[in-house]
């Protein structure tokens, strides 16, 4: 029952947050300045009439207010509108280049999942030691390279000099757009690494130091038992939070990884759509972003008490 | 400083808006790994090539580098290299602007002009659409009239602002009648404006013609393939097309879409990809040494101008413009921003727009004109003679590529050499776009740059934008003897007495300066050592170049 009440209310939370999100997102297009319009002119010489109508096209001829309830009626429904870059629905325009984000987001997720991990959870069981602290620097350095940098260093060693792999493109088929992503994602993963690592290793140490490890280590369990059991186990919470930052973060840095290897994804596409006011893509891959933020937060609010019984406990008090 | 334009001449220009000069320009960005570049001691030495050697044989398959991805492929939009150097490919024109700027007749096998009002088209026959469907006259009439329609909205509506109606007035015939003589009207229909579609495919596809999913359905010599959004679009070659001289030579051509000049530049010097256009003013002297192909320069219509788009401001005294252009160090600006692939030029048009012109006309718009030499004592003078000293300029620029800078900056240094103050606004690439299309974005502005293009043989094309209240004369420059010169030759049907008028009306845009001529550079194209048969021009633009490249 507590659960469920619990649910019920992250959920309300939820549709809070995306409510306020819609609307910041729709209104804070007309503070931009610059005419939607006159970019779908792009310095063209009109009819008056065909200004007119194309205004009316868009729904550009409406209150603010109008717009809105226009445009939340039709994201309800799926339907976020026309591209005025595309002249195509903004659904397929994010539809085609949706798989490319999300293949470069879950291979960098993966990669910083498992060096993160390894690297704090090495780091956290020879605290103090020459491995501990190499672990630490090499995080450190890795933490310092901003994605473009890695990206053109990627690009100038292993596929300009070395040849390896490819320096544009997302390839086609599964096997070569994984190949093809390859050296993106390690540009994006980078320097969420260093965070994962982080956390991981202070995580540890902190549970390392708790009585209970104690406690089942006098106990006379496995080492090994003791810190998959005891010790990671109870670490998994802050890990858990920072990978939901992570995933916005993901997803917004994705843009600069994109602009450097040639990717389509929506990275790009937001950041070009923004320059062209190309308000409809803009709106919704803003909101696509806080969308996935916001609910993976939820779902991780959600799973880590059934991970981790002792959140379940604390919640409960509260 | 003498106009030297590179090439026999016609053409006017269409306007250029900030992306297009993007091209032309985008081909300065840093270019990290760009090796050793030899100073450049001696002058750019260049020459034009018209045509490169015959095919050995077909190719299966050749990749091209775009700097971006065309917004539409509707003909209706097409108005900016990156779509139409696509579009040409795959659609046809009434007429047809061959790689040396003259028309031919196109999907029109003829055409008569038996009114000063009427032009006739003879509807070619024996042409079918990509999908086997005949071309009609119904097809002609569907697609001429969309520029019509205010729903549509089309880029090429200027083309048409003078039609009074289209209509089928035969089998294999369509009459288009005008309000009043246009001299333009036929000129226009080799390029985008006057691309035939079927008219059943833009019933169906209806809002989504032309974009990524829909796709077009015309009569080139390639048809549509696929377009992965944002990444490439790859055309296939159409058996059943009409014309055995331009049957394409490749199955296939893929356009990849590569908006980093570096990119493209590494992947052109690689062997990646296998040609491109506008090669990145920087990358030039590395691609003239590279053993991967050739680097040639091509026939050009634009003019690199600086757009006084304030006459109230100290520019509105001839004087003041006069002494900014003499203060301009503009053999240095070729130098720093093309690379020195370019010449400096008193006017508004290159001669290779000037098709069918009299030589009596050439003689007097090239020769008898105003020239501006770099004169930094005169150009003070004139600025102490009209007494605007010590005032302030706005000039706006764009990060669009770093040939932008230099413009920025040699138009400041010039007009603080000769007194004036400036200050430099920079903007985005998209509110730069505005400029050219938004009056209440130009107002406090008085100076930007623009590379300015021409897409029909005939330089009205450019002064016609100049005359009193036209929506692209930026700085609301009014001159009655212009504008009654202009009119006059819109009207007048022969080329050669037009281009007489049209001297005169470039005379007076030589002496007034609306807009600051810079100069002019050549079309610039890079093809690799696979590729071989396309005729260096800006006429890639509508012609369709990709057909006659094959295996070298």
């Amino acid at each position: 029952m507590t659960t469920l009440r619990r649910v019920a209310g992250k959920l309300g939370a939820l549709l809070l947050t995306l409510f306020l999100a819609s609307l910041l997102v729709f209104f804070s297009r007309f503070l931009v300045p610059g005419d939607p319009v006159s970019f779908l002119l792009r310095g063209r010489k009109p009819s008056p009439e065909a200004v007119a109508q194309v205004t009316a096209q868009y729904g550009l001829d409406l209150p603010p207010w109008q717009q809105y309830l226009n445009w939340l009626t039709g994201v309800l429904q799926g339907d976020f509108g026309r591209s005025l870059q595309y002249r195509q629905d903004v659904s397929q325009v994010i539809g085609d280049r949706l798989p490319v984000t999300l293949g470069l987001v879950i291979m960098a997720g993966t990669m910083i999942a498992v060096v993160g991990l390894t690297a704090g959870i090495v780091a956290s069981l020879n605290r103090g030691k020459v491995l501990d602290r190499a672990v630490l620097i090499g995080l450190t350095v890795l933490g310092a390279i901003p994605s473009f940098v890695g990206s053109i260093v990627l690009i100038a060693i292993f596929a300009v000099q070395l040849g390896w792999f490819p320096s544009f493109g997302s390839g086609e088929g599964f096997f070569d757009t994984i190949y093809h992503l390859v050296l993106p994602s390690i540009a994006l993963a980078i320097v969420f690494v260093v965070l994962v690592g982080k956390v991981t290793r202070s995580s540890m140490v902190e549970q390392l130091g708790r009585e209970h490890v104690e406690v089942a280590t006098s106990r006379g369990l496995k080492r090994g038992t003791v810190i998959r059991r005891h010790v990671f186990r109870n670490s998994i919470g802050p890990i858990l939070t920072v990978s939901g930052v992570l995933v916005a973060g993901l997803l917004v840095a994705s843009s600069i990884v994109e602009a450097a290897f040639g990717l389509a994804g929506i990275g790009s596409l937001l950041v070009a759509s923004v320059d062209r006011l190309d308000f409809p893509v803009v709106q919704a891959i803003v909101l696509l972003i806080v969308t996935a933020f916001v609910v993976v937060n939820a779902i991780i609010d959600v799973l880590e008490p059934w991970i981790d019984p002792r959140a379940a406990a604390g919640a409960g008090a509260r | 400083m003498s106009p030297s334009p590179v090439m026999p001449a016609r053409g006017t220009g269409r306007r250029v808006a900030s992306l297009v000069a993007a091209g032309l320009g985008a081909a300065l960005v840093l270019t990290g790994c760009s090796g050793a570049e030899p100073e450049k001691a001696q002058p750019a030495e260049w020459e034009l090539t018209a045509q490169t050697d015959a095919p050995s044989g077909d190719l299966d398959s050749f990749t091209w580098a775009n700097y971006a991805e065309p917004y539409s492929l509707d003909y209706a939009y097409a108005f900016d290299y990156a779509d139409n150097m696509v579009l040409a490919n795959v659609c046809e024109s009434l007429m047809r602007l061959n790689p040396d700027w003259t028309l031919s007749p196109g999907l029109a096998e003829s055409f008569a002009h038996p009114t000063p009002e009427t032009w006739v088209y003879e509807i070619r026959s024996g042409v079918t659409f990509h999908d086997g469907t005949p071309l009609t006259a119904a097809d002609v009439v569907a697609s001429m009239s969309r520029h019509l329609d205010p729903a549509v909205g089309s880029s090429w509506y200027s083309n048409y602002q003078n039609v009074a109606s289209i209509e089928q007035t035969g089998d294999m015939q369509v009459t288009v009648t005008m309000t009043g003589p246009d001299s333009q009207f036929n000129l226009g229909m080799g390029g985008s404006a006057g691309v035939i579609e079927s008219a059943a495919t833009l019933a169906e596809k209806g809002a989504d013609y032309g974009n990524s999913t829909g796709g077009v359905n015309c009569t080139g010599p390639f048809s549509f393939g696929e377009w992965q959004s944002g990444e490439s679009i790859t055309l296939e070659r159409y058996d059943g097309y009409w014309d055995p001289e331009l049957t394409a030579r490749s199955a296939e051509v893929k356009f990849i879409f590569m908006n980093d000049a570096n990119a493209r530049t590494n992947a052109l010097k690689s062997g990646e990809v296998d040609g491109g256009w506008m090669i990145p003013a920087d990358a030039v002297p590395q691609l003239l040494d590279s053993d991967q192909g050739d680097m040639l320069f091509g026939l050009n219509t634009a003019v690199n101008n600086l757009i006084i788009s304030d006459l109230e401001g100290p520019l509105g005294d001839v004087r003041v413009r006069q002494a900014l252009l003499m203060a301009l160090d503009r053999q240095g600006i070729v130098d720093a921003a093309v690379k020195g692939y370019g010449n400096t030029t008193d006017v508004l048009t290159t001669e290779s727009v000037w098709d069918g012109a009299s030589d009596a006309a050439i003689a007097s718009a090239f020769g008898d004109i105003e020239e501006y030499p770099y004169d930094l004592e005169a150009a003070k003078k004139l600025v102490e003679e009209a007494g605007v000293a010590g005032e302030e300029l706005t000039y706006v620029t764009a990060p669009i590529s770093s040939d932008f800078n230099v413009y920025a900056q040699a138009t400041a240094a010039a007009a603080e050499a000769i007194g004036l103050k400036v200050n430099i606004e920079t903007v985005t690439p998209n509110a730069y776009t505005a400029l050219f299309s938004d009056p209440t974005a130009r107002e406090g502005v008085d100076l930007f740059y623009t590379s300015w293009y021409l897409s029909s043989p005939d330089p009205l094309e450019m002064y016609s934008v100049l005359r009193t209240g036209e929506f692209s004369n930026y700085g609301e420059w009014s001159n009655p003897e212009f504008d009654a010169v202009v009119n006059e030759a819109l009207t007048i049907e022969d080329p050669a007495a037009r281009s007489e008028k049209t001297a005169e009306a470039q005379q007076i845009a030589n002496e007034e300066l609306p807009w600051l001529p810079m100069f002019e550079a050549p079309v610039t194209l890079f093809m690799g050592e696979r590729i071989t048969g396309v005729a260096p021009s800006i006429a890639f633009l509508y012609y369709p170049w990709a057909a006659t490249i094959g295996a070298r």
